[in-house]
């Protein structure tokens, strides 16, 4: 979004590149300039390297969160709900139903059977490592084909649950943030014990936020006999997918709403949302800030430099000559602390942490994303502060008469 | 005092750089104060006058499990519980998703008593509470919510609730003026109808919220109860209202850690801004604070003239940056008060100012002490060598 910005400024920036090729008034000149006043460009660059940090950071969170959720789905898998039901929690789907589903010729298969998947959607409050309370995770109750079908699901130590003994699976992921889901230890749910046998690892999706156990177990424990939270299925190719959504809504036996998966987690990625928009307003702030902070030193700059102008001035150099110059000063005094920041900000990438998702009041566990398009953005956002911060400066020092300039 | 003239003169001797340090100030500030105050207002939603009589009695595992509406008989039995109500989060949909309240379905004349004081029970009219009471369809929404959609008394609603997959039709019985605005944003019905329209809502609720006579007896109640149900087929889990509040708080992520990580990146930052435009300030004038000193001036004078200059320029930057912000947060409360309920009360906090008070004196000084304290014991001659 911040590249919209530019189009406006096009103009005055090829002026400016076009400046900087054929420009008798070479950068380096301005490089060293910079260095000349080292205590004012290293607290502006300081400043403006917070902001962008700051606007980075606050980003990659929520491409963290959307992150997690695009790892989870596969464009050839459609899940299937009740209509109206947003999120798999809040769905329903009757055996018949998915006895009926099993049978449709576009489901693919493989050595063992169909993949096609019941599951079941539960929560339970797990308390946090930290102490400071519990959180609402999600548990799935799943099948052999379901654990097939989400092959970035990977075992890393033990194994996977049998059906009928009331066992489960944690994320390692998870072993961080929560307390009691240890390998090994019982979880209490429904008047059962379920005891951990297997840590897996959910490689950044959202099943990185889940403890998975039996569908069938978690049918009896939750006495939810004759219906399941929502089904999955993988089609013989992407291309059935269209299909198949029909399929799933016109059959009067069925009358249910089928979503391709791609689409289904991308609606929940929207959790992050709040964050994005929270880290926009903030950076957007936070640049007017740091505006103003440029161009103070830019000012001081350019009264420091009189007498400089003046002889340049003197020695032939044209106005705008001079202000492209300072403008590039200005830029490259803003762009040095851009790159600070989105160089800073990798110290945070990969750190994870866990939010809310609003539409399944379940947590979603997801790490600092820093992507390199974030960086560019930051470091974009500091040359826009260059720009402004450095044009009524720069346009000043253009416009000093040349005797006066001579005579401070 | 006599000295105001001289700090003033010197601190708009370069009108520009005071002007454009004094902005970027208070655009830093502006922010803190806003970030905190939403914090702040978060914290205190989750605190209210009666709150402290309730406590809230849900399933262990989750609270978005339903639990039997038979453990009421259990709560009736306590001699030290007043009142208590049925409790079900409905979820529904007033025409578009993005027209999001709380709504759920309650036992209307319970409720009623059990939030008696953020209702404003005595200032209903009588007949009102009566029709509300009397009809099985009636619902009753707080005067901001009521004004949000136009709604008036004997109106119908109907709100499509993608949880339970229904529709429900509700009259408008009771349009009530709540203590603050933000508990004006919900509406409540009878939660039979919820009860009979869903089969595997029948005979269950999705919590109660209970009213103790005394707000000391909580503990033991809770711990009563939970004791009571330990191997029933659902355990329960009972904590008082603030602690349920506080938690669902919680699960919206760390937001505190991230406000105020982001308020001490913003603060570091605008302090190297402001030291360097002191620094600046003051190395300009050398000559002029050696001719001071020549004159007389004390170096603890010149320091205490520099210092007083720092502190009203953080001082300056700061009023404005909170004057904004008072602006802008009455602004917000009034407009995106209609979308999230609880910014309806959004304020700047008195924390928040008594913190900002604090960023101004620590930027005001810090800012200033080493370049001025150099100042100051400069030698005299050195200084004047500058002319």
């Amino acid at each position: 979004m911040i590249w919209y910005l530019f189009v406006p400024l096009a103009p005055y920036l090829l002026w400016l590149l076009w400046a900087a090729a054929f420009h008798p008034l070479p950068l380096t000149y301005n490089w060293r300039s910079i260095w000349q006043r080292w205590a004012g460009t290293l607290s502006t660059v300081g400043a403006i390297a917070i902001v962008v940090m700051v606007f980075v950071v606050v980003l990659s969170m929520a491409q963290g969160v959307s992150k997690a959720y695009v790892r989870s789905g596969r464009e050839d898998q459609v899940i299937i709900m009740r209509q109206n039901a947003r999120v798999e929690m809040m769905s329903s789907v009757s055996l018949a139903q998915a006895r009926l589903i099993l049978t449709h010729p576009l489901i693919a298969h493989d050595e063992v059977g169909p993949l096609a998947t019941e599951d079941i959607i539960v929560s339970k409050q797990v308390a946090l490592a930290d102490g400071s309370g519990a959180m609402s995770v999600t548990v799935r109750g799943t099948t052999p084909a379901g654990i097939r079908m989400r092959s970035q699901v990977r075992m890393l130590r033990g194994r996977w649950f049998n059906p009928g003994l009331s066992e489960a699976v944690v994320p390692q992921k998870m072993l961080n943030r929560y307390t009691g889901v240890e390998w090994g230890r019982s979880i209490d749910m429904a008047g059962r014990s379920w005891k951990v046998v297997g840590v897996f690892d959910g490689d950044g999706s959202v099943f990185d936020s889940e403890i998975w156990t039996e569908v069938g177990d978690l049918r009896q424990a939750f006495r939810r006999y004759g219906n399941d939270s929502s089904m999955a299925v993988r089609l013989r190719s992407a291309a059935d997918v269209p299909a198949f959504v029909r399929d799933m809504e016109q059959d009067v036996r069925l009358k249910l709403e089928a979503k391709p998966e791609p689409a289904y987690f991308a609606d929940l990625g929207d959790a992050g949302r709040p964050m994005q928009v929270l880290g926009q307003i903030i950076t957007l702030i936070l640049t007017v800030g740091a505006v103003f902070a440029a161009m103070n030193t830019m000012y001081a700059t350019v009264a420091g430099r009189t007498p400089e102008i003046g002889t340049l001035r003197a020695l032939g150099f044209r106005r705008r000559e001079i202000l492209a110059s300072f403008q590039w000063e200005a830029i490259l005094l803003t762009a040095l602390g851009g790159l600070l920041g989105a160089g800073l900000s990798l110290l945070f990438n990969g750190i994870r942490t866990g939010t809310v998702n609003m539409n399944t009041w379940s947590d979603v566990s997801y790490a600092f994303a820093v992507t390199p398009d974030l960086m560019a953005q930051g470091v974009g956002f500091s040359i826009l502060m260059g720009v402004a911060g450095g044009f009524l400066p720069a346009w000043r020092a253009s416009r000093i008469p040349v005797t006066e300039a001579m005579r401070a | 005092m006599k000295f105001l003239t001289l700090v003033l003169r010197s601190l708009f001797r370069s009108k520009r750089r005071t002007f454009l340090t004094v902005l970027s100030l208070s655009v830093s500030v502006f922010l803190i104060a806003l970030l905190q105050s939403l914090l702040g207002t978060m914290d205190s939603l989750s605190t209210s006058t009666a709150s402290g009589t309730r406590f809230v009695v849900q399933d262990k595992a989750s609270f978005t499990n339903v639990i039997p509406q038979a453990y009421a008989n259990f709560l009736r039995q306590q001699p030290e519980v007043e009142r208590f109500t049925s409790f079900q989060w409905f979820g529904g949909e007033y025409k578009d998703p993005k027209n999001f309240f709380a709504n759920f379905g309650v036992d209307p004349e319970p409720y009623l008593q059990v939030y008696r004081e953020e209702a404003n029970l005595p200032s209903i009219p009588l007949d009102q509470v009566r029709d509300f009471l009397r009809d099985g369809n009636g619902c009753i929404v707080g005067r901001t919510l009521a004004d949000k959609f136009g709604w008036k008394l004997g109106d119908v609603v109907p709100l499509k609730s993608p949880i339970f997959n229904l529709t429900l039709r509700l009259n408008i019985r009771i349009i009530f003026t709540g203590l603050r605005k933000s508990d004006e944003m919900f509406l409540a019905f009878n939660i039979k109808q919820l009860q009979e329209a869903v089969p595997w809502m029948k005979g269950r609720v999705g919590a109660f919220t209970v009213r103790a006579k005394n707000p000391a007896d909580i503990p033991k109640l809770c711990e009563r109860i939970d004791r009571h149900f330990a191997n029933s087929a659902q355990e329960t889990l009972s904590i008082t209202e603030n602690a349920f509040n506080l938690n669902m708080m919680k699960m919206l992520g760390d937001y505190s850690t991230m406000v105020h990580s982001i308020s001490a990146a913003v603060l570091v930052a605008i302090l190297i801004v402001t030291a360097n435009t002191m620094a600046m300030a003051i190395r300009e004038r050398t000559t002029q604070i050696s001719t001071m000193r020549a004159l007389g001036f004390r170096s603890g004078q010149i320091l205490s003239l520099l210092m007083a200059e720092g502190l009203l320029l953080s001082l300056l930057g700061s009023a404005l940056g909170i004057a904004m912000a008072m602006g802008v947060a009455s602004a917000a409360a009034k407009v995106a008060g209609q979308i999230l309920p609880w910014m309806a009360d959004f304020i700047i906090t008195p924390e928040t100012l008594l913190l900002c008070v604090l960023i101004t004196l620590a930027l005001g000084l810090l800012s200033t002490f080493i370049p001025a304290y150099r100042a100051s014991r400069r030698p005299i001659t050195e200084g004047l060598r500058a002319l």
